[in-house]
C-alpha cells in the first residue's frame, strides 16, 4: 500500500523544509519514499506544496489526491481540499478556538506555528510540529522523527535537537483519538536511501573529474550548479557563474581544448544562447558537454514547471551538420549514470552530447541505491605522443584524430573556420569536404556505441508504451496498473534518445528478430504537444503507426493518468 | 569541382596594420623568453582574428565576440599556459562587449591585444564601436551617431589589472607594451592598439596616429585612479599611449581554493594516475 502527504502553504513558509525533513525521517524508517513539489516562479507568497508518497513497495511516481494534507494557509485549503481522498485527513495551522475559523468536517485545526513560537522559541519549528502532528496521524513511532532531529542538527547543537523534539511531541499531542487513524504502510525498518535528480547529475559529474563548471542561473539547472559550488573544494572545481550563456559554453569550449572535462548547465533559453558555441565545439572536436534542464515555453514560458518540448530543438540546434549524442535519464540512478556516460562519451567522440533533464526529473526524490561518491575520472582519450608533426585534425577512419592538449610538445590548433588538419584556416574546398566527411564519420561510431531501450514488462506485450526522460516512472506505473487490470503492457524507455540504432530499435519494438510480433498497440507517451519523439524515431529510421499520449500543462505525468487516458 | 587557390598566407591588405602587429608580437615573444609551446594564441572573429595563424603558437580560434570567455576557460583549465587574446575591435568591444566587462571584473590573467582600426574590415567597412562620431559609410551614411566605446575607460572603471595603449605606427612602444604585458602575473591585462585600415578607413591612419600618439607623461603613477581615467578619456590632438592603469587587485586564479593544488589539468592527470 502506499499513501501520500501533501504539505502546502506559501512560499518561505518552510513547506520545502517540512518536507524534506519527512522525506528523510521516513525513508530513515524503512519506507519507500517518492517526493516531488509544486512551486511558483516567486520567493514568498503564492502556493507551493510538497508531496510525499510512502510505501511499503518502491514508487515511481506522484499521484494527484493526496491522503494527508498540511495546509499552512487558508488558500492551500482552498484550493486542496479538493483533492484530498475520502477518508482523508486535513491538518490545517489554525487556532481551534478561534471563532472566525471555519475549516469544514474532518479538518484537524492545529497552531502549528504558535505551538512553535511557544515551545521551541521560533516559528521556524513550525516543520517540526507539523512532521510530529503527521507522524502521530499515521501512528508512527515518535522516536524515528527524533533520531533524525539528533542526526539533522548535530552541528546545530543539543538545544536545538532539543527543542525540535519538544515541538514534534507537542504537535503528536494535538491529535487527541486522531492519533493513528490512518492506514498507514508498515515501516521495514531498514533504512531506505534517497537521491533527487539535480544530486545525481552533480554528483556524477564531480566524480567524473570535470574541473569546470559553469552556468549562467536558470531554472531548473541552478541546483546542479548549486551542488557542484557545495563540493568544489572536495573534488577540485572551479564552479564559475558566467555573466550569460553565451560565456558559459564558450567557457566549457576553452577549458576541455585545455585539457579537463567540463560541463555547462542551462534550461531552454540558456539552451538557445548557447547554440552557436555547440556548433563550435562540432567543428573544434571539443567534448562539450550541456545539460539542458527543461521547462515549459516558448520564451521564458512557465519557469518552475516541467516539459520535454526541447527534444528537436537540442537535437537540430546548431548551425552546419555535426555529430553529437543525447541522454535523457528516467531516474536519479539512471541521472547519475548517464551524466557520466555523457562525459566518457564527448571525450571518446569529442563532440558535443547534450543531457536532457527537466524540472520534474530535478526536484524528485526517491528510492535510489547509494551513489559512488569516490572519485574516479573518466578516460579524457588524451594523445600523451604528440610531437612537433602533430596535426589535430588527421584523418582516420572512424573520424576520430588523437586529441593532445597544449603545453606540451605539439602545437594544438582549432579554428572556427573550415580547416586543414593541421588546424588552420583554408579555403580549400577539398579540405573542407574531407574534413566535414571525416567528422561526421564519428555518428557512425556514436550510432554503434548508442544505448539500447531499456524495457519494463512483458517481451510479448500486446500494449506497448514508449518513453524517454523524466516520463520512465510514470509509465512504469501505468505498466503496472495495466497489468494488474489484466492488460498486457509493456515499455520501452530510450535513456538515449541520439543517436538510435535502426535494427536496435526495431527488434526492441517488434518489426524485426525472430520472434518479431508488432504489438497492437504502441503509444508514445511523452511531456510535450506534438509528439517529438515519433519524429526522432522516424529520422532515425524506425517510422512508426503509433498513437500519442502527451501532455504539456507543465505538469507531470502520473501513472494512474497514463493508465486511464491509454484506456479512453 | 573548382578549387580556388589555397596556402597560409596573411589574408590581409598589403599596407594593413595587422603586419606590423603580427611582427612586434614576434619579437616580443622572443624578447620576453617565452616558450611558445606554453603560449596560447585566442580569437575570435575578424582580419585581425587571423594573426594566430601566421605564427607559431597553439590556437584556439573560436567563434565572433567569445574569445575572452574561451580564454577564460583555458587559463582555469591550466594556469601555467600564457594565455594571449589578439583580436579586433569589432571582435572584443562589440559583439563581445560583455564578456570584456566581466573579464575585468574578474580580473583573470589573460593578456587581451586587441587591434582597434575603428572600422570593420572583414565585413568591408562599417562603422565600429570606436570609431568617431560623423564617420561616414556605407551603412552609417549620414556619419556615426553612437558615442564611442572607451575600452581603457571600461577597464580602469572595472579594476582592470592592467590598462595599456599603443599604436601599431610606433613598433618599439608596441614592443615594449607587449613584453611587459607578457611578464604581468597580476591578472587581466587590456593592451589597445590603435591600428591604420588602409581600405576602409581614410580618417584614421598612419600619419593620423603618429601625430597625435603622446607617451604618457612622466609623472603619471598609474595606481591613481583619477589621473588614470583622465588619460583614458582623452582623445582627438593628443592620443596617449603606454601604461594608464594599475588597479593592484588580486588575480581571478590566485582567489580559487580549487587552484591551490596546482592546476585543474594537473589535478585531473594526478588523479587519473
Amino acid at each position: 500500500m502506499d499513501l501520500l502527504i501533501r504539505v502546502a502553504g506559501e512560499a518561505g513558509q518552510g513547506v520545502q523544509t517540512t518536507g524534506t525533513l519527512l522525506v528523510s525521517a521516513l525513508a530513515e524508517m524503512g519506507l519507500h519514499v517518492f517526493a516531488i513539489q509544486s512551486y511558483m516562479s516567486r520567493i514568498r507568497g503564492g502556493l507551493n506544496w510538497f508531496d510525499v508518497r510512502i510505501g511499503d513497495a518502491p514508487l515511481y511516481a506522484g499521484r494527484e489526491q493526496a491522503d494527508v494534507l498540511v495546509a499552512l494557509t487558508d488558500e492551500a485549503l482552498a484550493t486542496l481540499r479538493p483533492h484530498v481522498t475520502d477518508g482523508g485527513a486535513v491538518l490545517l495551522d489554525a487556532d481551534p478556538d478561534n471563532e472566525d475559523t471555519e475549516p469544514g468536517e474532518g479538518c484537524l485545526c492545529i497552531p502549528l506555528t504558535a505551538i512553535a513560537k511557544e515551545t521551541g522559541g521560533s516559528s521556524v519549528m513550525a516543520n517540526a510540529v507539523a512532521a510530529g502532528a503527521v507522524f502521530a496521524l499515521l501512528g508512527y513511532d515518535l522516536s524515528a522523527l527524533t533520531d533524525y532531529f539528533a542526526t539533522a542538527f548535530e552541528k546545530k547543537g543539543e538545544e536545538t535537537i532539543e527543542a525540535n523534539v519538544r515541538c514534534a511531541e507537542a504537535g503528536a499531542g494535538r491529535l487527541g483519538e486522531s492519533a493513528g487513524s490512518l492506514d498507514a504502510p508498515e515501516p521495514s525498518g531498514e533504512a531506505v536511501s534517497v537521491a533527487d535528480g539535480t544530486e545525481a547529475v552533480g554528483l556524477a559529474a564531480a566524480t567524473a573529474g570535470v574541473k569546470v563548471a559553469t552556468a549562467y542561473p536558470m531554472t531548473p539547472a541552478t541546483g546542479i550548479l548549486t551542488y557542484l559550488a557545495g563540493v568544489d573544494e572536495t573534488y577540485g572545481i572551479v564552479v564559475e557563474q558566467a555573466e550569460d550563456e553565451i560565456a558559459a559554453v564558450n567557457m566549457v569550449c576553452g577549458a576541455t581544448y585545455a585539457g579537463v572535462p567540463a560541463l555547462t548547465m542551462t534550461s531552454g533559453g540558456g539552451f538557445a544562447l548557447m547554440v552557436e558555441g555547440l556548433s563550435l565545439a562540432g567543428i573544434h572536436e571539443l567534448p562539450l558537454v550541456i545539460v539542458l534542464a527543461q521547462r515549459p515555453g516558448p520564451a521564458t514560458g512557465l519557469p518552475t514547471r516541467t516539459a520535454q518540448q526541447d527534444l528537436l530543438f537540442a537535437l537540430h540546434a546548431g548551425h552546419g551538420e555535426f555529430p553529437r549524442a543525447i541522454f535523457a535519464p528516467g531516474t536519479p540512478e539512471q541521472a547519475y549514470h548517464l551524466t557520466r556516460r555523457a562525459l566518457e562519451t564527448a571525450h571518446r567522440f569529442q563532440t558535443p552530447v547534450i543531457l536532457m533533464t527537466d524540472q520534474y526529473l530535478a526536484d524528485l526524490v526517491m528510492d535510489t541505491p547509494p551513489l559512488d561518491a569516490v572519485l574516479r575520472p573518466i578516460d579524457r582519450h588524451v594523445a600523451t605522443d604528440a610531437g612537433p608533426d602533430y596535426m589535430r585534425y588527421a584523418v582516420t577512419d572512424d573520424g576520430i584524430s588523437p586529441r593532445a592538449v597544449p603545453g606540451g610538445e605539439a602545437f594544438v590548433v582549432l579554428d572556427s573556420d573550415v580547416h586543414t588538419e593541421d588546424g588552420h584556416i583554408t579555403e580549400d574546398l577539398e579540405a573542407h569536404v574531407r574534413l566535414q566527411d571525416k567528422r561526421m564519420r564519428k555518428l557512425d561510431g556514436l550510432t554503434e556505441h548508442a544505448l539500447a531501450p531499456d524495457r519494463y514488462g512483458p517481451g510479448d506485450a500486446e500494449w506497448l508504451l514508449l518513453c524517454w526522460g523524466s516520463t520512465y516512472g510514470p509509465c512504469r506505473e501505468a505498466v503496472d496498473r495495466l497489468r494488474a487490470e489484466g492488460q498486457r503492457a509493456a515499455m520501452l524507455h530510450f535513456g538515449q534518445v541520439w543517436p538510435l540504432k535502426t535494427s536496435v530499435v526495431r527488434r526492441a519494438v517488434g518489426l524485426e528478430g525472430d520472434d518479431a510480433r508488432m504489438p497492437a498497440r504502441i503509444v508514445c507517451v511523452e511531456g510535450n504537444q506534438t509528439g517529438q519523439f515519433r519524429t526522432v524515431l522516424a529520422e532515425a529510421g524506425v517510422p512508426l503507426e503509433c498513437e500519442s499520449l502527451t501532455k504539456y500543462d507543465g505538469l507531470p505525468f502520473t501513472g494512474e493518468e497514463i493508465a486511464e487516458r491509454i484506456q479512453t | 569541382m573548382i578549387n580556388p587557390p589555397s596556402d597560409n598566407q596573411p589574408a590581409w591588405c598589403p599596407g594593413c596594420g595587422n603586419f606590423p602587429i603580427l611582427k612586434t608580437l614576434d619579437e616580443a615573444i622572443e624578447e620576453a623568453g617565452l616558450d611558445r609551446r606554453r603560449l596560447v594564441l585566442v580569437s575570435g572573429i575578424g582580419q585581425a582574428a587571423k594573426l594566430p595563424h601566421y605564427t607559431r603558437a597553439n590556437v584556439c580560434n573560436g567563434l565572433h565576440g567569445r574569445a575572452l570567455p574561451a580564454a577564460t576557460g583555458i587559463k582555469l583549465a591550466n594556469a601555467r599556459l600564457e594565455v594571449v587574446v589578439t583580436s579586433g575591435d569589432g571582435d572584443m568591444y562589440g559583439e563581445g562587449g560583455n564578456h570584456l566587462l566581466h573579464a575585468f571584473r574578474r580580473n583573470i590573467g589573460v593578456k587581451c591585444f586587441v587591434h582597434n582600426n575603428q572600422v570593420y574590415g572583414l565585413t568591408k567597412g562599417q562603422a565600429s564601436p570606436t570609431s568617431d562620431p560623423g564617420f561616414k559609410t556605407k551603412v552609417q551614411t549620414h556619419g556615426v551617431v553612437a558615442e564611442p566605446v572607451r575600452p581603457l575607460a571600461l577597464a580602469v572603471v572595472e579594476g582592470c589589472s592592467l590598462v595599456m595603449r599603443s599604436t601599431a605606427t610606433d613598433r618599439e612602444h608596441l614592443r615594449g607594451m607587449m613584453v611587459e604585458a607578457l611578464g604581468h602575473t597580476g591578472g587581466t591585462v587590456l593592451l589597445d592598439i590603435l591600428q591604420p585600415c588602409v581600405t576602409f578607413n581614410d580618417v584614421n591612419t598612419y600619419k593620423w596616429y603618429k601625430e597625435r600618439a603622446r607617451p604618457v607623461p612622466d609623472d603619471h603613477d598609474p595606481t591613481d585612479f583619477d589621473a588614470a581615467m583622465k588619460l583614458a578619456m582623452t582623445w582627438g590632438e593628443a592620443i596617449p599611449i603606454g601604461v594608464i592603469y594599475r588597479s593592484g587587485r588580486e588575480s581571478f586564479e590566485s582567489k580559487q581554493p580549487a587552484l591551490t593544488g596546482g592546476t585543474l589539468l594537473e589535478q585531473f592527470e594526478k588523479a587519473a594516475g
